[in-house]
């Protein structure tokens, strides 16, 4: 009973880190971010561009 | 691969692929390209050598207009340029010594003129008004005097 409980305590925390590391949400949004930028600048350009042709 | 992997991949290839499709299609299909003429000059004879023994203002067709144009250490030939508004203007441009650079603020062109090549341009100038032209290719120590006009009325 003991040793259940001590394998109870010692796998969540653990499965509770995978799952941290694993998750990629974060990264999502900062790759969304740059991605975001890029595409403001792209199209800024090229809105500029085309005004002036 | 994890599955928001596979979102940002794809979502930043197919942005590529639409930035490239919009480029080349303004490319080959609009002839927006950057200027690219590939006609050459003896450098050492270019004041004997037509167009540009005459350097000027022609007009060449229905409010169509040629500038010939040589550029030298630290000057624009003509440096005094008028078209009327909505003049369709062709640039053809050479220089006598060093690289210089041929931008008209306010507009799209900005050419790179080399000694010994012939650079070709144009440009649609649909709103009234003076124009600066400035050399923006270093070529020498008094560079920054480098500029003129284009007057359009």
């Amino acid at each position: 009973m003991a040793e259940k409980h001590l394998s109870h305590h010692s796998q969540s925390p653990e499965k509770n880190n995978n799952e941290d590391v694993n998750s990629m949400k974060g990264t999502m949004v900062s790759v969304g971010f740059v991605a975001a930028v890029i595409v403001v600048m792209w199209v800024a350009v090229f809105w500029l561009y085309m005004a002036r042709v | 691969m994890h599955r928001l992997e596979e979102t940002w991949l794809t979502v930043s290839a197919g942005i590529l692929i639409i930035f490239m499709f919009i480029v080349g299609y303004q490319t080959f299909a609009m002839g927006m390209g950057p200027p690219s003429n590939k006609e050459t000059i003896d450098p050492q004879k270019v004041e004997e050598t037509a167009p540009f023994d005459h350097p000027g203002v022609f007009k060449v067709g229905e409010n169509k207009y040629e500038v010939v144009m040589t550029m030298e250490a630290f000057s624009f030939n003509p440096d005094d340029i008028t078209v009327p508004k909505g003049a369709e203007v062709e640039f053809v441009l050479t220089t006598k010594d060093v690289v210089h650079g041929f931008q008209v603020a306010g507009t799209n062109i900005n050419a790179m003129v080399t000694p010994g090549h012939i650079q070709r341009i144009s440009q649609t100038f649909d709103e009234p008004g003076e124009y600066l032209i400035l050399c923006n290719e270093y070529c020498g120590v008094a560079h920054q005097l480098m500029s003129t006009t284009i007057t359009v009325n």
